[in-house]
């Protein structure tokens, strides 16, 4: 092999590191550098006047055919294509090719330039993402779907709930007509507590499932009807669920606030009731409800240790329950669910927690 | 968003009758460029892109009405109920040859005549009939297709979607005649290749014109031919040019070909 010289242009066309293909304009093979025919294994006279497409895999000539070749005649160039070429002994070889057209003044087509380079790892390495990638998409989808079974379940489940709990509490509301000690009509008022506290449970669960379904908290707002009734019911259920806890409330509504009422009791009613079961039983709840610069203001304080700040970012969080005793557990979506009515009406559902008081602060604009 | 904005239905030139351009798989309606203004001077031109290519608005595709051919005729029909098209000349290439038969069906008037560029009735092979391709390999063009992404990247779809003709987009625009959502490119191949409308042929009750490429490895002589003997009222013109896009690469044996058919 004669010695290469710098400025020969003649061997840097034949021997350099990228394989060199000219067609005609009728996309016929005009001439192939030695590089190219070494990688494939083909002679000069079998690739000449043959068209490009006969060189590369049936995938490749259809793409040529339906791609590169017009984008060549529209635009002219073809930069970065990914094609395989099949060697003389019938092997791939894939390819990273840029391709340019060439124009006579009038804008016809003289030629075609392809520039090739042998891209073997690389192509491999783009495959395996490829096949890393449709693996992923798989799992995702088997996934989505096992959570969304889960999650009809779960509202399914709570749905049939409810037939059993109005029975057993309309069973409760005989015997208290009959109750003659004051066992059982100690007996009876625990039924009902259970009775609502269970009610609360599968509302959560229900609401919770639905948000997770695409239906969300819906809002039946209404602003002409007073919204502190609502309040007072809630709480007095509270508190006589709450035997030996005060719950100090303190109301300040003067204004009409544009909101759904079951929703914003369902909203007190949970936190509320977190506080009566996380706080210290010996300080008093202490509930504020204000309306005040066009704002809706409602506040719950309690005391007692104080909430640890890494369960304070994760709190509004589903099926979060922190560090409690078992006894004390809930399902943990009492907040979140309490967070989603606040977004609901556009308002926020805050927390602060220091020695002195725990305290979850709710804001919405009155409309 | 109406038909005109979904399938980016372009409407030129003058006359009495109308002349509809659809475009195959691969790229857009600028597939017609040098075709189209060789008959604005006499016909009332319909371009437009297929849902998923193009200019098209790719919030409409629905994998399952585009899942057959007969979802993409349906938009032809509309659109030519949008364009108020009566008795017009439907010009396909490629796929969209078996689309635009389709539609001739579905809209009794809507086309006179039918001009077909590179027709194909079925591309894959099935015993004595030669389509051109092996199952097998219809299937390694689905994966390969995931390998050309054409520089498809997500960020850009809002640029390339409803605004190709504007250049201040510049160079980002490079290969977006034949760009599109590497999902969808793969849907379209699917149906595209995958497609068996010989039994249709038969039912084509408008006099039709085969035009069919020497040289071409996706709708081979054999194919053509197929098509033009099933169809009761056709003729085909060989051209001497080669390859699949004569639209393209030949306008001027195209355009006279045309020329002398309608």
């Amino acid at each position: 092999m004669p010695i290469p010289r710098i400025d020969d242009f003649q061997d840097m066309f034949e021997n350099s590191p990228c394989g060199y293909i000219t067609l005609q304009a009728s996309g016929r093979i005009e001439r192939v550098n030695r590089t190219l025919l070494g990688w494939t294994g083909h002679t000069a006279d079998e690739m000449i006047g043959k068209r490009f497409s006969d060189f590369v895999n049936m995938a490749g000539r259809i793409y040529y055919e339906t791609h590169i070749a017009p984008l060549l005649r529209m635009q002219g160039f073809f930069d970065e294509f990914a094609i395989e070429m099949v060697t003389a002994g019938g092997e791939p070889v894939q390819m990273i090719c840029n391709a340019l057209e060439g124009r006579d003044a009038a804008g016809n087509p003289l030629f075609i330039r392809l520039a090739l380079l042998r891209a073997t790892d690389r192509r491999r390495y783009e495959q395996e993402l490829l096949a890393a990638r449709e693996a992923a998409k798989t799992s995702l989808a088997s996934e989505r779907e096992t959570a969304e079974l889960r999650e009809q379940f779960i509202a399914v489940l709570g749905h049939d709930l409810r037939n059993p709990l109005a029975s057993i509490s309309a069973g409760a509301r005989v015997l208290g007509r009959d109750a003659k000690t004051e066992k059982e009509h100690q007996v009876v008022a625990m039924l009902q507590t259970t009775v609502m506290r269970m009610a609360g449970l599968i509302d959560n669960i229900l609401d919770f499932a639905r948000g997770r379904l695409g239906g969300g908290i819906t809002l039946d707002r209404d602003s002409r009807r007073p919204l502190e009734p609502v309040l007072h019911q809630v709480i007095d259920e509270l508190r006589l669920s709450s035997p030996g806890r005060q719950i100090e409330a303190d109301y300040a509504i003067d204004s009409p606030v544009d909101c759904d009422r079951s929703r914003i009791g369902q909203l007190v009613s949970n936190l509320v009731g977190n506080a009566l079961s996380h706080g210290s039983s010996n300080e008093p709840v202490r509930v504020r409800a204000e309306t005040a610069n066009g704002i809706f203001n409602f506040s719950v304080a309690n005391g007692g240790d104080p909430i640890p700040p890494a369960a304070l970012e994760r709190l509004f969080e589903p099926f979060f329950r922190g560090e409690v005793r078992a006894s004390r557990q809930g399902l943990g979506l009492g907040l979140h669910i309490a967070s989603q009515i606040a977004k609901a009406h556009d308002g926020v559902l805050t927390v602060t927690s220091t020695p002195e008081e725990t305290k979850f602060a709710f804001v919405m604009p009155l409309r | 968003m109406g038909v005109i904005e979904r399938n980016n239905v372009n409407v030129s030139g003058s006359g009495v009758r109308a002349m509809m351009f659809a475009h195959g798989f691969g790229c857009d309606q600028n597939m017609w460029r040098f075709v189209e203004p060789a008959f604005e001077a006499e016909f009332r031109t319909v371009l437009f892109d297929h849902v998923g290519a193009g200019g098209s608005d790719l919030k409409a595709y629905d994998r399952v009405k585009y899942s057959t051919l007969a979802g993409y005729a349906d938009d032809v029909v509309e659109i030519g109920h949008e364009v108020d098209l009566r008795d017009a000349v439907f010009v396909g290439h490629s796929v969209s040859c078996m689309i635009g038969a389709l539609a001739a069906q579905k809209a009794p008037g809507m086309f006179g005549k039918l001009v077909m560029v590179g027709p194909s009735a079925r591309y894959i092979d099935d015993g004595d009939y030669v389509g051109g391709f092996s199952e097998k390999q219809i299937e390694e063009l689905l994966q390969f297709l995931e390998s050309n992404h054409m520089g498809w990247s997500t960020q850009m779809a809002p640029a390339i979607m409803g605004n190709p003709n504007r250049p201040e987009l510049g160079t980002e625009l490079t290969n977006s005649f034949c760009r599109t959502d590497p999902e969808i490119a793969k849907a379209f191949a699917r149906v595209t290749f995958k497609s068996d409308n010989r039994e249709d042929l038969a039912k084509i009750d408008i006099p039709t014109l085969v035009l069919q490429c020497s040289e071409d490895i996706i709708a081979s002589k054999a194919v053509g031919e197929f098509v033009h003997r099933a169809i009761p009222d056709s003729e085909m013109i060989i051209l001497e040019a080669t390859g699949h896009c004569p639209n393209l690469s030949a306008p001027d044996e195209v355009i006279a070909a045309m020329r002398s058919f309608v």
